[in-house]
């Protein structure tokens, strides 16, 4: 069997074994609907000026992608991971021809398409139910790698943090501990005027700020442009695709690396 | 006073049957080699020198040295925590571990893979998918593999092929796990205690498949904490206690060389003082009489000098020496296979010297 036959073979498996769990699936798709329903109907946004929710509804589009980018494939690469130790499915595998990364390939592959479909779920859900303004046009395209590269990321992640977990348990306790801060700190629901002067350089160390604002430069009509270079908004979401392709290689070279191929 | 052998139906879950290696009667003629002679590495399949595995300060596996010719069958058997699990892992390359290891003339890690198959001891595959697709799974994997029908045929689960793992019976499970090791018809296989939790019957198919494996040539390294399924499928044996090799050899040899004599139990109340004529070594203790040295084909002889010496009994057992016998005399303590448990397959079993599995009543 080739790469690509052993990658389908796990990519298959893995589908049909998520699939099949069936409260695994719903709140999938329910946790991100339950954020929208909640922070885009219940809450709704203030324009005002100040405080949080301040800004116009489409400035919060990144922020709901963002969450199913990031949490769904931490907690589920996460989880998997530790499913396959507990279970010495790794120490089956390692005597296989499928290498490390072809298996986390095969898995973020999974992750790519579930949390696609759960990414236009929110998509038609804020359009539907929030009062967004979104430009239409060929550049929401380059919304696929924005979330095929982000999943790739938090897949690598995930990964790490299943290597470094013991248990199923100590997965989810650390998904939560490194999303939550990601999900606030990455210029997604929090705007950087809100965060003290001397903290705004951090946010880019996280990698989920390149997918945030790369979202935004493409859905969000009244998106600040920066002083200097270019001034197109489809251009300075290449950059940050850029970079996040980058960052995704790195930690899902670093994700592969931390698949055990020994106990 | 005419005495009939009730030998019991054989039943490997039997602590009294145990005692009876009735199993090792119905080997299969096989090449044995002689205890303690290393095959050459030219014949071995597997060939471990000096390897030690640790744990932070704990020892697994201590300095252990062992070859396994290819096309045999070879069994590794110890108590839980003697360090099997992990000597297997340092034999597949699945830790890292000091000392030579070659599987197959290679590196562990640099053998082509598909000519090897493992089945961990903890082994649990995804268990949503059924049996089929889950061999389908592991098959595709490789760039040839068997076909699955035929290796759902092999360990008996044509009829649960479409069952999800997850709602099969143990043993089913375990058949299946068993399967998953198949699809790439490996020349050397890892079975790292294949029988557990399967019941007699999947037991006695399961062993008829390793029997079947090996006489096509393929290489079984097989641990368990059945005394009874190593003296049956075992070529070679090791024992491991402390993560040591303690004795390795055929099963015969390490019985004879260690295991004590075959003994005839007789319930009486008579005295040992009438039997002193005989050719039997006869002791006495409360309610029975013990005649050592008593191999199967001598026990009418026993009993017709009972008859002579006019001693009424009750009835009378035969035992054989077996591993745990060679277990116990060579560490000194009994020897405790299964967990607490006690599900199938696993035996918390203990060398009983007066056991009775072959019982004769008068």
């Amino acid at each position: 069997m080739s790469r690509l036959g052993r990658i389908a073979s796990e990519s298959r498996a893995g589908a049909k074994a998520f699939l099949r769990r069936r409260t695994a699936v719903f709140f999938t798709f329910f946790f991100p609907v339950i954020i929208v329903l909640i922070f885009g109907v219940l809450v709704g946004t203030q324009p005002t000026g100040g405080g949080l929710f301040a800004e116009p509804p489409g400035y919060y589009l990144p922020g709901y992608l963002a969450v199913v980018v990031l949490f769904t494939p931490l907690s589920r690469v996460g989880s998997e991971f530790a499913r396959h130790r507990e279970g010495s499915r790794f120490e089956k595998l390692a005597t296989t021809p499928l290498r490390r990364w072809e298996w986390l390939f095969a898995h973020t592959l999974v992750n790519v398409l579930v949390i696609g479909a759960a990414s236009l779920l929110i998509f038609g859900l804020v359009v539907a139910l929030v009062d967004v303004q979104i430009a239409v046009g060929a550049h929401l395209l380059l919304l696929v790698p924005f979330v095929a590269l982000g999943v790739a990321l938090f897949c690598g992640l995930g990964a790490i943090l299943g290597r470094l977990a013991d248990s199923q348990d100590g997965v989810i306790a650390a998904s939560n501990s490194v999303a939550l801060p990601l999900l606030f700190l990455s210029e997604t629901f929090v705007t950087p005027d809100l965060l003290p002067a001397w903290f705004r350089p951090i946010t880019n160390l996280s990698p989920l700020t390149y997918f945030a604002r790369g979202v935004r430069y493409l859905t969000y009509e009244q998106v600040s442009i920066p002083v200097g270079g270019a001034t197109d908004p489809t251009t300075l979401a290449l950059f940050q695709l850029g970079v996040l392709a980058v960052l995704s290689v790195v930690f899902f070279v670093v994700g592969a690396y931390a698949v055990p191929r020994t106990d | 006073m005419n005495a009939t052998l009730l030998r019991p139906a054989y039943d490997p879950f039997s602590l009294a049957a145990s005692a009876v290696s009735v199993g090792s009667l119905a080997r299969r003629e096989r090449t044995l080699y002689p205890p303690s002679q290393h095959t050459s590495t030219m014949d071995a399949a597997v060939v471990a020198e000096n390897v030690t595995k640790q744990y932070g300060d704990t020892v697994a596996v201590d300095d252990v040295s062992l070859s396994v010719p290819a096309g045999t069958v070879f069994g590794l058997i110890g108590p839980n925590g003697a360090g099997k699990t992990s000597l297997v892992r340092c034999l597949t390359g699945t830790t890292d571990s000091t000392g030579e290891v070659s599987l197959l003339g290679s590196e562990p890690t640099h053998v082509e893979r598909a000519r090897i198959g493992l089945l961990p001891q903890s082994f649990s595959p995804p268990e949503r998918l059924t049996v089929r697709e889950l061999l389908g799974y592991y098959a595709n994997l490789y760039d040839e593999a068997r076909d699955v029908d035929s290796v759902l045929s092999e360990v008996g689960l044509d009829d649960a092929a479409d069952t999800w793992y997850e709602e099969l019976s143990g043993g089913q499970q375990r058949r299946a796990c068993v399967g998953i090791t198949l699809v790439n018809d490996p020349d050397v296989l890892f079975l790292d205690e294949p029988t557990t939790g399967i019941d007699p019957t999947g037991r006695r198919d399961l062993w008829t498949l390793i029997e079947d494996l090996t006489a096509e040539g393929t290489t079984v390294f097989l641990t368990s904490h059945s005394m009874d399924e190593v003296e049956r499928l075992a070529d070679q044996v090791a024992m491991l206690a402390d993560g040591r090799v303690i004795a390795e050899g055929t099963p015969g040899a390490l019985v004879a060389e260690h295991g004590g004599d075959s003994r005839l139990v007789v319930r009486t109340e008579a005295s040992a003082d009438r039997l002193a004529d005989t050719e039997f070594r006869v002791e006495a203790s409360a309610g029975r009489l013990t005649f050592h040295g008593v191999d199967a084909t001598r026990i009418d002889d026993a009993v017709d000098a009972l008859t002579t010496a006019g001693i009424e009994y009750e009835s009378f057992t035969w035992t054989e020496p077996t591993l745990e016998d060679v277990y116990l005399e060579l560490t000194g303590r009994a020897f405790r296979g299964g967990p607490a448990s006690g599900s199938a397959g696993e035996q918390a079993s203990a060398p009983q010297p007066d056991a009775e599995p072959a019982e004769v009543e008068r």
